[in-house]
């Protein structure tokens, strides 16, 4: 009887330590479910509850992490979305265009960051190009802050215009970017200049007139009196 | 550090991290707006501007970004503006060369860090190997 007892007690013990190493492997099905009443049902029923709530908790847990990698997708989509937006801008906000005959206009709008300054570079480059124009006005009345960095890049698109034959322009150069160019010691004085979009187009179109005057002479015989 | 012109007095407007190109232009546009409120006029707006430009770009090509602190308070008796751009990059090796107009070790013109000096009213400087670079620059309002 005592014998039998004891065995009982063993295959328990032995049944609660096979439901906690399943557990343990995650099955979370298994029960005690022990149908005895006595001194041990507490604990079986306690570690029956135990694992109720570790499987409460493990489920909530994915949901939250399901949660998490949606939301972490969705915001990888936005990124990829104002990626592709801040590429189409860049195209859009340098657009360049022929407003006269012979004559291209470049308005430069916003910072010159590097990957933008070499968008627009470009595009100017391309459309000199395709359109064969001798002269290109780049307006920078909307750039805030000429540093030396665009400054640089500045003086190197106009060098490249001029190795495809084409004369640039700069035109919207505050009076306090112009003395802010000064005191950092850029040299512009290769660049034509002039302070309003208005003005350079004037002397576009003077420029133009002159050189169908007089061809076929170069259209910028009078490179010589620059900066004036 | 910048003993003589580090003043208890001073007010923390700004603390900025530069690490993209991005903060370049956002941090030029809240020093812009700090000059501004401190009434400087549209010219010493542009000049200060540009100088912390110089600066941001610096610490972005060589080392690797920074920090900018914007303050304000007493130099000398009278109302500035003052940035401190400081950074843990490689430190500049050859400062006397690297202030003087058209050294350059990149591909730029050279002029940024002796063109930031000239348009602000006061300059220093202070750089160590591999330990970082610090700026800072003062403006009169
Ligand atoms: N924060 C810095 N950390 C390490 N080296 C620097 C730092 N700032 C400047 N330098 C060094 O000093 C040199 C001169 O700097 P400066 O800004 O005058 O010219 P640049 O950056 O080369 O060209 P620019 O500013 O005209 O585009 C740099 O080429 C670089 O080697
Ligand atoms: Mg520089």
């Amino acid at each position: 009887m005592m014998n039998d007892t004891k065995k009982d007690l063993k295959n328990r013990i032995n049944h609660i330590e096979d439901v906690l190493a399943s557990v343990a492997a995650g099955d979370m099905e298994a029960r005690i479910n022990s149908e005895i009443e006595d001194d041990l049902s507490g604990i079986e029923a306690a570690i029956d509850l135990l694992i109720e709530d570790l499987t409460d908790e493990l489920k909530k847990r994915e949901v939250m992490q399901r949660e998490v990698e949606d939301k972490l997708a969705k915001i990888q989509e936005q990124q990829k979305t104002i990626l592709q937006q801040q590429q189409d801008l860049l195209e859009l906000s340098s657009p360049v265009s022929k407003v006269w005959d012979n004559v291209l206009i470049l308005p430069v709008i916003g910072t010159l960051d590097s990957q933008r300054t070499q968008v627009m570079m470009e595009n100017l480059l391309e459309k000199i190009v395709e359109t064969g124009c001798t002269v290109a006005i780049l307006d920078i009345t909307g750039v805030p802050t000429v540093d030396t960095q665009v400054a640089n890049h500045l003086l190197k698109t106009v060098t490249s215009a001029r190795l495809l034959g084409a004369e640039c322009i700069i035109s919207g150069i505050s009076p306090a970017i112009a003395q802010t160019i000064v005191h950092l010691g850029i040299d512009l004085s290769s660049i034509r200049t002039k302070a309003t979009l208005q003005d350079a187009m004037i002397f576009a179109m003077k420029q133009n007139k002159r050189s169908e005057d007089s061809r076929p002479h170069s259209r910028f015989a009078d490179a010589d009196e620059k900066n004036e | 550090m910048f003993e003589q012109t580090t003043d208890k007095n001073w007010s923390l407007l700004d603390k900025q991290v530069l690490e993209t190109e991005y903060d370049i232009v956002r941090i030029r546009q809240l020093i812009r707006s700090h000059a501004k409120g401190i009434q400087m006029g549209i010219v010493d707006q542009t000049r200060i501007t540009t100088a912390v430009s110089e600066l941001l770009r610096n610490m972005y090509n060589y080392a690797n970004g920074g920090e900018v602190q914007i303050e304000t308070g007493p130099v000398e008796g009278k109302m500035a503006l003052i940035i401190t751009c400081s950074d843990h990059g490689p430190g500049i090796e050859n400062l006397e060369m690297a202030m003087s107009d058209g050294y350059t070790t990149g591909m730029g013109l050279g002029y940024g860090l002796p063109g930031a000096k000239r348009l602000v009213d006061k300059f220093e400087i202070e750089t160590q190997k591999d330990k970082g670079t610090t700026v800072r620059l003062i403006k009169w309002r």
